[in-house]
């Protein structure tokens, strides 16, 4: 018989296969070949193909919008929603609507073209993490913005366009819906029992100890209960903390450390899947929530999976987050 | 042009972007590619290779399981929920549980190799949706379900698998669904406020404006609705207000299966047979013991309707994931290319 189980904090079910569903090596990937970097606009040298940069990690007596950077921050040259202007918010009859004011920003994590994520060493990775929090610590000062989604898309099934190593940074005027489920089912769960559920969360994985992939002093990263994907895991910090922005440089340090091995693991053990993953963080100046807690979502594409819950709105999963642990546990990286 | 812009409904935002430049006839779809497919189990004649059939409407004195149908529904080879058993619902510390009681049936929509729903004649449609409605109304009457889910994925994309089939599934579920709720919530807030029906209201406006509608036959439009989350996502209404498909009425089913089969065949022409997901949005079922004041208005409030999700773009696991949604083609754009095509 499948399981069914509910996701304590939005209350979406999702369910388990437990007859024919997966093995670990059961899964087909998109594989990744990388051509080359000779277009490549994020490269080294090509600085002037892209929109001028807003920011870079730079060796000394190195020029702007010149080679010499180890990561470099430049605004989307095809940005989803733009800088300039105001909001504008209004109606028409039903529908409300308002400009597209945000800003949309590449952050480029590597002038390697040939170096993924993954293959980063631990020190890459806290550039790249500094990289997030500096521009979430300028972007949250302009009143217009209301949260900052900061994601990064890993292969062609994942939404990736270009091959170059590069995350991405939306500031937007609103709260996009998913984060608002999350923040109204934290918010309800802190109403009834006085803790965050992210903090029971922790807690309880530790206790179980069935799902868990990585541990350090100040991170735990893990497969949910609930997993809606394959092979589906987690990053939280373990002490309770809302806004990412805010993070101290010790835990950019450990966090690089479990987000590094983490990746590596689903890299090696997973035959390197594309992914998407996802900075969940509590809106900008709501800093002070107590029941919120902001973690990393790291979600593989494998083949097989993809399709139902666009359609139906169910999730299925085909191999229990258990499983789907146990093995990246057992991955050596 | 960039505008933010929100779905009355369930309040959800997503971006109209068209800085990416994309135009309608960009999202015309490459031939599809996938030859694989070598064996067919749902045509006619191969009946013993599917388990043994619930419904079929028949050709009189056939027998179950022999060919001489016109629509057939089987239960699913890997059914994501079963009939037998107990939900045994219980808790884990925080995490709750049941068992994966329930329904999966496929409805074979035509006994013919043919693998769009509009290549069909609009009677062997309407025979598809009498089908629907039979099993939704058979369904109904095992307390243990709270709410059918009918869906179509078209296209390997969509979640098809490669049998270029024409069929459509049917879900009968123990739990309410998220993606539902939200929608009756969201319908029932507007009511509570303005004593109208949401889409109601929309209906009446898709028509003043007359910039999003594609098909407007008899009782029913396909529209796209302002707040499109994806390039070419098509809503079919009926005009007349009603919260339950299984209402429709003899002469509605045909009209139903028109403008089904006009706007799908337009969609077809315009962007080449696209992949998509067709889902039917229906009130859940209401019995009798349910809890004071649950459901009390949602006759009044929720609006049964189709949504049509073509598979163009590729964005859609960050979209999964954060919920936000960036259409690079604005819905009136698309409207407008849609009605110009043949269908």
């Amino acid at each position: 018989m499948h399981e069914l189980r509910r996701d304590p904090i939005t209350g979406r079910w999702v369910v388990v296969l437990r007859e024919n569903g997966m093995g670990p090596g059961d899964f087909e990937v998109e594989k990744h070949e990388i051509k080359g970097g000779a277009n490549c606009p994020f490269c080294p040298g090509r600085e002037g193909m892209t929109p001028p940069e807003i920011d870079a990690h730079r060796e000394g007596g190195t020029e702007r919008d010149k080679p010499g950077w180890s990561t470099r921050i430049i605004p989307n040259k095809f940005p989803a929603l733009g800088i300039e202007g105001e909001l504008n918010k209004h109606g028409i009859g039903l529908y409300d609507m308002m400009n597209g004011v945000g800003a949309h920003e590449v952050i480029i994590e590597t002038p390697d073209h040939t170096k993924q994520f993954a293959d980063f060493s631990d020190h890459e990775i806290e550039k790249v993490v500094w990289a997030y929090k500096n521009r979430s610590v300028d972007l949250r000062g302009d009143k217009r913005f209301r949260y900052l989604l900061i994601f990064k898309n890993y292969g062609r099934s994942a939404g990736a366009s270009l091959e170059h190593s590069h995350s991405q940074l939306i500031a937007l005027p609103i709260v996009p819906k998913r984060v608002k489920e999350e923040l109204i089912g934290s918010l309800k769960y802190f109403d009834y029992r006085g803790r965050c559920v992210f903090c029971d969360m922790i807690t309880q994985e530790k206790q179980e100890s069935l799902r868990i992939v990585a541990e350090n002093d100040l991170f735990i990263s893990f497969c949910p209960a609930v997993s809606r994907f394959a092979f589906e895991s987690w990053i939280l910090p373990k002490e309770h903390s809302a806004d990412f922005s805010y993070i101290q440089a010790d835990s950019v340090v450990a966090l690089s450390n479990i987000l590094g091995d983490t990746m590596r693991k689903i890299k090696k053990g997973l035959k390197d899947p594309s992914y998407n993953l996802i900075i969940h963080t509590a809106p900008i100046e709501e800093r002070q929530r107590d029941d919120y807690h902001w973690h990393i979502e790291i979600m593989p594409k494998l083949a097989n999976v993809a399709g139902f819950e666009w359609g139906s709105g169910f999730y299925i999963n085909p191999i229990s987050p258990e499983d789907a642990a146990k093995y990246l546990r057992g991955i050596k990286v | 042009m960039r505008e933010l812009r929100k779905d009355p409904i369930i309040g959800r935002w997503i971006i109209i972007s068209t800085e990416r430049a994309k135009r309608p006839e960009d999202f015309k779809q490459p031939p599809d590619a996938t030859t694989h497919e070598k064996h067919c189990p749902f045509c006619s004649g191969k009946e013993a290779e599917t388990p043994p059939e619930v419904f079929a409407m028949r050709k009189p004195s056939s027998k179950p399981n022999g060919p001489d149908w016109d629509v057939r529904v089987v239960p699913s080879i890997a059914p994501l929920f079963k009939a037998e058993g107990d939900l045994n619902r219980h808790g884990n510390g925080m995490y709750d549980k049941m068992n994966g009681v329930g329904a999966h049936e496929i409805i074979i929509e035509t006994p013919q190799h043919i693998g769009g729903i509009y290549e069909l004649s609009v009677e062997q449609i309407a025979n598809v949706i009498r089908t629907w409605i039979y099993r939704i109304t058979e369904l109904e009457k095992d307390e243990r379900f709270k709410y059918i889910l009918l869906f179509k994925n078209h296209g390997l994309i969509a979640g098809a698998g490669i049998v270029r089939h024409a069929r459509s599934q049917i879900i009968a579920t123990p739990v309410n669904l998220k993606r539902v709720k939200e929608e009756l919530v969201g319908a029932k807030l507007y009511y509570e406020y303005k004593e109208r029906c949401v889409f109601c209201d929309m209906i009446k406006q898709e028509l003043d404006e007359n910039k999003r509608v594609v098909v407007d036959i008899d009782g029913f439009i396909s529209v796209m609705p302002f707040a499109s989350r994806f390039p070419f996502e098509t809503w079919i209404m009926s005009k007349r207000h009603s919260c339950d498909f299984e209402s429709l009425t003899e002469s509605e089913i045909v009209d139903l299966a028109k403008v089904l089969k006009t706007t799908l065949t337009k969609l077809s022409n315009a962007v080449h047979d696209p992949p998509y997901n067709l889902v039917l949005h229906n009130a859940p079922f209401r019995r009798k013991k349910r809890k004071p004041g649950y459901w009390r208005t949602i006759e009044e409030d929720f609006h049964w309707h189709i949504e049509i999700m073509p598979r163009l773009t590729r964005v859609a696991g960050f979209e999964w994931g954060s919920g936000f949604y960036i259409n690079p083609m604005p819905p009136e754009d698309a409207a407008k290319f849609l009605k110009e095509a043949e269908g």
